[in-house]
């Protein structure tokens, strides 16, 4: 069988061209000649995906009944508490994570 | 005002430089993060989390003002200009964004070096929290590359009225 090879005309047109192809590596050409002022597709979808996100975390923040800052990774907001135990061995202090009161969620 | 080609070159690698840094010293206090979360050794959780507290002040947040400064510069020294493009205003958006989160983010790391360094319960270091923001960050600044290098078409109302400004000049 004889493959035929497709040629770059205007009928076929290339793939992956790109999408500014006046302005490839930003050599200072005026870009996005001819663009119309209408919002693409793109900007829509990534605008509200990024509004869901920002209203999750906030919705989080604020009925997630946890703290958000550096207060809750202290006792009662400060840094005392137990004394340093670098000589513990490994996995004394560290097994089974048990919150303290007033420690982070 | 648009810079001379080898100045544009000098100020396009400064941006790629710092952002690309970013991107990697992101990805580095993504896996102290882990290795804080889930290592079983109290000196590797502690070191963790004190090289995390350096990480973010000391690279993470110049990189990211570096990135910012940088990209302002490309943006209003070229044609591209800093509103004119729904890509370049994105970008911008995710690099204000990140870099306030971090910024607001070093007190928390502060916090946890302060309870690593011995003065606290190593428990409460035990947080995800790291590790999120991390994952998130890293999100947010591959979203930042992908748009620069794909630039997807798309001018604002003001980038058009720009162009059409530009074109009644040059037909004059």
């Amino acid at each position: 069988m004889k493959l035929r090879t497709p040629r770059a005309t205007e009928e076929t047109p290339i793939a992956d061209s790109p999408p500014y192809p006046d302005s490839v590596g930003d050599i200072g050409v005026e870009p996005g000649r001819g663009s119309t002022p209408g919002t693409p597709r793109w900007v829509k979808v990534l605008g509200i995906v990024g509004l869901v996100l920002v209203l999750l975390i906030a919705g989080l923040m604020l009925f997630g009944g946890g703290q958000h800052g550096p207060g809750r990774h202290t006792q009662s907001g400060d840094t005392g508490g137990q004394a340093p135990s670098r000589q513990a061995p490994s996995g004394a202090a560290l097994d089974g994570h048990t919150p303290s009161p007033g420690g982070h969620r | 005002m648009t810079m001379a080609p080898r100045l544009r070159k000098f100020a396009l690698t400064a941006h790629v430089i710092s952002s690309v840094g970013w991107l990697g010293a992101v990805v580095v206090f993504l896996g102290l993060s882990v290795a804080g979360l889930t290592s079983q050794d109290a000196q590797t959780v502690r070191a963790a989390y004190l090289a995390m507290e350096s990480i973010g002040l000391f690279v993470l947040v110049p990189f990211s003002l570096a990135s910012l400064l940088t990209g302002l510069v490309q943006s209003l020294g070229t044609k591209w200009g800093l509103f004119r493009h729904y890509w370049v205003l994105a970008k911008l958006l995710i690099n204000v964004v990140a870099s306030i989160i971090l910024l607001m983010y070093t007190q928390t790391l502060s916090s946890l070096a302060g309870v690593a360094s011995g003065s606290g319960e190593l428990d409460v270091l035990r947080s995800p929290s790291p590790a999120l923001h991390a994952v998130a960050g890293l999100l947010l600044l591959l979203m930042a590359a992908t748009l620069s290098v794909y630039k997807p078409r798309g001018v604002t109302r003001y980038g058009w009225r720009k162009q059409q400004e530009l074109r009644t000049v040059s037909q004059l």
